[in-house]
């Protein structure tokens, strides 16, 4: 029986990075296969030369023992081969029939009657319903997912790959995922899920295949393997033993939400009622699938969106009326989920983009000697000190709104040592540093001029173990000083080993685990999904 | 050498990108002066000898390229913070409009300082709608601009010709302003005409050069205009910035418009403006990352405006030419500098 | 008499009205599809030109048509090579094309079209140019609506990105709709030369711009766009039946579509918006 799927020696370089070094991929017919991996292992790319949308530098690819070449996803699609990738491809100002349709209409004039029977009947196979006129916009995640899937059966795909499927998922809805998948192979299909979640990928997948580094490590019969091993395969060492103990935090409460309501995006309400509380100190972990309103708490927290409902306190005082800026001011810090649209400036030179969020800094702007009160207090200290009177005096120069290049250069100097971004120099613009490395530039940036609420989105974001584990070194040490950090990440387990305290959002919702049960695992993930601890 | 190699990397691609765009503009333009049975190289002598070859010509070069100058600060200023302002020939009309009221009641140094805030005035108050309905609505400011320019030109000409109207004369122009209140030009050397407004414009170029790039003020504009989310994110009040950079930006057209009547034309007429601030436009794109960059721009643009006339006097070449010109320069040179970046994967 | 005056005036609004209904469907085009457009006028004026010129020339009614609508596709290629091909900003390259088309037209104005003229000039028949203006909102409704490319074009015009990953090539679908962009651009701009039996410099003189406003206040769509221009071409017809008995200055009735629009801008709900892709490649 031939295989489903094989890839075979695939190599794929961008610039100096070996993304794919003769990576083998064989899949079953009718079977659900895992691709698993560490971020920048090379699943999704292999996919995504698997669906056309990249050409190997070597290797062949072969659907059920017929050799293909696909020069773009079209031709994937053509050939049975269908993906649906990490972030849905749904258009929300159009309407789900239409979302469905597109790329794959049945002519050129559209019968939306046909076409609709034609959709409640894949919908009905797989237990689906939908409202097809109803904007795109409406859809939940999963609803956004099963759509998605749809599409892969209107196109008549045979093949069909999903990236991190599950990522937007509670687990009940995960749970449902796979049972439609199930069904799929059932019915025919072959399924590949690129995924770094194992308990799935051991309750679900027949097959599974490791990558790491751009290379195949092993690939095995899940039944074979357990969750200890996939993990030893996937990170290349043993996993640390447990996280030592932290001193415990202060008592005193730095900053309190009550009651914080708040509306997102698309209008509605992300956060419904959030209410927490954050000591000196502490670092707070957030955890959550993405989209549970995160985003949305770090907007309000910082000052960009306005809360329509509820009271946050800092330091005992209304934060609310306060614009960015004075929080800024404040102290508070932000590294921001994505550096390209909200961190950073691409094509300034790193010393401008080191000001960003800083340039207002009394040490970053000059100050004057030319006014009437400097002026008189050098006098009067001249007369009782003599010649100290002019290092005496400097407190009262005038702050003035010119910028101070001197300290400007030495402070982006300071920022880039402080994770060691690799950079070609002080003037280079943003854009010429690696993702990594601007990574490292945006939290050194966060993490410097005294912090005093450092407020972090998927900090690890693109970084190494190494640089990872320096970054939350570094938020610890300024916890150490008297700050205080709320730390937002998508992996629980970067949360377990980092955070003092973690609390679960979902749907908007903020739950804590109860006291005796505040480090257990199980406990937050049912929080996660909207279950009690 | 691992130094050398990627720089001419980077020149090497947008000359590439650029070479094709500008043989075609290039190739147009000849092919425009080949069509009028013009020689061009016998056009670019003429454009080139009644531009810069006598001092008169030379004066007159610089009497045009005053208000293109002050118009591209204008447009200049407003680019930085991300905004198109189009509506500077609407602000410049306004602006030399209160200044020829203002000119005819106001005596002395005093008056003139007073006919220039005049004009400001007027500028700035014709580009705050653009910039609040930007800052409040997001209201596209191209489009509002482009609305309050053709409200500003029929608004001034039924001005000009109704009320305020010079009841001497046939066509619709305003009162002339008093002789006190008049800048005319000043002699350097022996020959060369140089009007105060053009002073004034290259004080406002070095002022708007310091101010952008050595005050805290400066970066969060430029901040503002490279990336509003970044700002914001940085503490940054993009509304705040969106309304005074269209405000200042309106003001410097208005006083465009005012210097335009107080150092050359002396009232305000029914088509006063030959389109400064759509030339304006084109000044500002040329001139680069650097506020200096807008002085060879407006003296390229004054240049051809002179030299178009004469062109146009002694060998028929039209004057549309100047408009063609203009366009093609704005495509050749936003090949390389208006690029968009393209999101990455 | 009063259904005299009543039969007239709206004569008089389809026949103002006509060349801004077109010229407005053109934007659609261009806007719906992602393009920013603000060349309407330099196209519309450009096919005004090339068409008395031929017309002239060629004394040919059909051939006039034609080189109208090529001018206005080509124009209008032009720009999608600008904004797609070589990335520039849309507005940026929009006032380019504006620029070289009013050099341009002077240029062409000056050298071919002999201003003591006085022969025939046997434009295509406006009338059914006003036809077709009427029955054109309907018609691309219906595509837009009803057709494989018109649901590409709004797919393309909301999110170019995932577009792309369902197999729709924005690059593609812009090229198309910015032709379609130049077709009824040349349609506009030879009713506007036929209307006035002549060609005069800079004779669009800001319909374009008015033709974008009607665009915006009938938010991006085709049929109340066209109510708009309806809209507008009447105020202008009142303005000419008024004319001599005017006690309000004909400027400000030609200011006021530009204020309307100015208001519709500043007043707009969410449901109003341009198409979300605007501006993304």
């Amino acid at each position: 029986m031939s295989l489903a799927v094989e890839m075979n020696g695939i190599s794929k370089r961008f610039g100096t990075v070996q993304a794919l070094d003769s990576v083998c991929l064989r899949v079953k017919r009718q079977s659900i296969h895992a691709l698993v991996g560490e971020n920048g292992a090379g699943k999704t790319t292999l996919m995504r030369v698997l669906y056309g949308a990249l050409q190997p530098d070597f290797g062949t690819v072969a659907l059920d023992g017929k050799p293909c070449r696909f020069r773009n996803s079209s031709e994937a699609i053509r050939a049975g081969v269908g993906m649906v990738s990490q972030h849905y491809s749904i258009i929300p100002q159009i309407n789900c029939l239409d979302n469905l349709m597109l790329g794959a209409e049945p002519g050129f004039v559209l019968s939306r009657s046909s076409a609709k029977r034609r959709a409640d009947e894949l919908a009905a196979r797989m237990g689906f319903e939908f409202d097809w006129e109803a904007d795109a916009a409406t859809l939940s995640p999963s609803g956004a997912q099963k759509l998605e899937i749809l599409k892969l059966l209107w196109r008549e795909a045979r093949v069909m790959i999903l990236d991190e499927p599950t990522a937007m998922l509670s687990p009940s809805d995960s749970d449902a995922l796979y049972a439609s998948l199930k069904q799929l192979t059932e019915q025919g299909a072959t399924i590949i899920v690129v995924t770094h979640r194992l308990p799935e990928v051991l309750e679900n997948c027949q097959q599974v295949t490791v990558l790491r580094g751009g290379r195949n490590v092993v690939s095995a019969d899940v039944k074979d393997t357990n969750g200890p091993m996939l993990a030893e395969w996937i990170v290349g060492q043993s996993m640390h033993g447990a996280p030592d103990r932290r001193p415990p935090a202060s008592d005193e409460i730095v900053l309190e939400a009550i009651g914080l309501s708040a509306k997102g995006d698309r209008g509605n309400l992300a956060l419904k009622s959030v209410g927490f509380k954050v000591r000196k100190g502490e670092i707070l972990g957030i955890a959550g699938v993405d989209g549970s309103g995160q985003r949305e708490l770090f907007r309000a927290l910082l000052g960009l969106v306005k809360p329509v409902q509820g009271k946050l306190l800092y330091r005992g005082r209304n934060l609310i009326p306060a614009t960015v800026a004075d929080r800024l001011r404040q102290g508070f810090r932000i590294i921001v989920e994505d550096r390209h649209e909200e961190g950073v400036i691409d094509d300034w030179p790193l010393i401008e983009n080191a000001a960003l969020g800083l340039h207002w800094l009394p040490q970053m702007t000059r100050k004057t000697a030319v006014c009437a009160r400097y002026a008189f207090m050098r006098f009067a200290l001249a007369v009782r000190h003599g010649k100290q009177a002019k290092q005496l005096a400097v407190p009262y120069l005038r702050q003035t709104g010119w910028i101070d290049f001197a300290a400007r250069r030495r402070e982006a100097q300071r920022i880039a040592d402080r994770f060691d971004t690799r950079h070609g120099g002080l003037h280079q613009p943003m854009s010429s540093l690696s993702g990594g490395n601007q990574q490292r530039f945006v939290a050194g940036r966060a993490l410097s001029n005294d912090p005093q609420l450092i407020l972090a989105f998927q900090p690890s974001r693109g970084l190494d173990i190494s640089a990872s584990q320096k970054l939350y070194q570094t938020i610890r040490e300024e916890c150490g000083k008297g700050a205080s950090a709320i730390v937002v990440s998508f992996d629980l387990d970067e949360l377990m080993e980092n955070c003092d305290r973690i609390v679960a959002m979902c749907n908007g919702r903020m739950a804590e685990p109860p006291k005796d049960k505040a480090r257990d695992r199980n406990a937050i993930g049912r929080l996660m999904v909207g279950a009690d601890a | 050498m691992m130094a050398l190699a990627p720089r001419l990397q980077d020149v090497a691609k947008p000359l590439l990108r650029v070479a094709p765009v500008a043989a075609v503009a290039v190739g147009l333009i000849v092919g425009a002066f080949l069509f009028a049975n013009v020689s061009p190289a016998v056009a670019l002598s003429t454009l080139a000898t009644s531009a810069f070859g006598t001092p008169q010509g030379f004066s007159k070069t610089l009497e045009e390229t005053a208000p293109l100058l002050i118009a591209g600060i204008a447009v200049f200023v407003a680019l930085k913070a991300g905004l198109f302002n189009i509506g500077v020939e609407g602000q410049l009309l306004v602006g030399a409009f209160a200044a020829a009221l203002a000119g005819q009641h106001f005596r002395g140094s005093v008056g003139v300082l007073a006919c220039l805030l005049a004009g400001m005035a007027a500028g700035l108050i014709w580009a705050l709608p653009a910039g609040l309905i930007k800052a409040l609505r997001n209201g596209h400011e191209v489009i509002t601009t482009i609305m309050l320019n053709n409200i500003a030109v029929l608004t001034t000409q039924y001005l000009a010709g109704g009320p305020f109207k010079d009841p001497t004369s046939q066509s619709p122009r305003t009162v002339p302003i008093d002789a006190s209140v008049a800048m005319p030009s000043f002699h350097v050397g022996s020959q060369l005409m140089v009007s105060p407004a053009l002073v004034i414009g290259l004080a406002l170029v070095v002022g708007i050069s310091v101010w952008l790039f050595r005050t805290v003020a400066g970066y969060e504009l430029r901040a503002t205009g490279a990336n509003p989310t970044a700002a914001k994110f940085a503490g940054v009040n993009a509304k705040t910035m969106i309304v005074y950079s269209m405000g200042a930006s309106g003001a410097i057209g208005g006083l465009a418009g005012a210097l335009q009547v107080l150092a050359f034309k002396g009232q305000f007429y029914d088509g006063f403006s030959p389109g400064y601030g759509f030339t304006g436009l084109g000044v500002a794109l040329l001139a680069g990352n650097s506020p200096l960059g807008l002085l060879p721009s407006a003296l390229l643009f004054g240049a051809l405006a002179k030299g178009a006339t004469s062109m146009q006097s002694l060998l028929g070449v039209p004057k549309g030419i100047t408009y063609v010109v203009m366009g093609l320069l704005i495509v050749t040179y936003a090949v390389v500098r208006y690029r968009k970046a393209v999101a990455h994967d | 008499m009063i259904s005299d005056a009543l039969s007239n005036l709206v004569f008089q609004t389809v026949i103002l009205a006509s060349p801004l209904i077109l010229a407005a469907l053109g934007g659609y085009f261009s806007e719906r599809s992602g393009v920013v457009n603000i060349a309407l006028e330099g196209k519309m004026l450009m096919a005004a030109c090339l068409s008395t010129v031929v017309v002239i020339h060629t004394q040919s009614p059909w051939l006039s048509l034609a080189a109208g609508i090529l001018a206005a596709t080509v124009f209008s290629g032009v720009h999608w090579m600008m904004t797609q091909v070589y990335r520039i900003d849309a507005v940026v390259s929009g006032m380019a094309i504006n620029a070289i088309s009013l050099g341009g037209s002077n240029f062409v104005n000056s050298k071919m079209i002999d201003p003591r003229y006085s022969g025939p000039m046997p434009y295509f028949w406006a009338g059914a140019l006003w036809a077709i203006a009427m029955a054109a909102p309907a018609l691309v409704w219906a595509y837009s609506r009803w057709t494989r490319s018109g649901l590409r074009l709004m797919a393309v015009g909301s999110d170019p990105d995932k577009a792309r990953t369902m197999g729709v090539n924005p690059l593609w679908v812009r090229c198309l709709a910015l032709a379609g962009t130049g077709l009824l651009c040349g349609l506009s701009g030879t009713l506007i030369a036929s209307n006035a039996g002549s060609f005069q410099d800079n004779m669009t003189a800001g319909r374009g711009y008015i033709a974008l406003a009607a665009l915006i206040l009938g938010g991006w769509r085709p049929v109340p766009t066209a109510l708009a221009c309806l809209a507008f071409g009447l105020f202008q017809a009142i303005e000419l039946s008024l004319q001599g008995t005017v006690r309000i200055p004909s400027q400000a009735w030609n200011s006021l579509p530009y204020l309307v629009a100015i208001l519709a801008i500043a007043g707009f709900s969410a449901k109003n918006r341009a198409p979300a892709g605007t501006g993304k490649l």
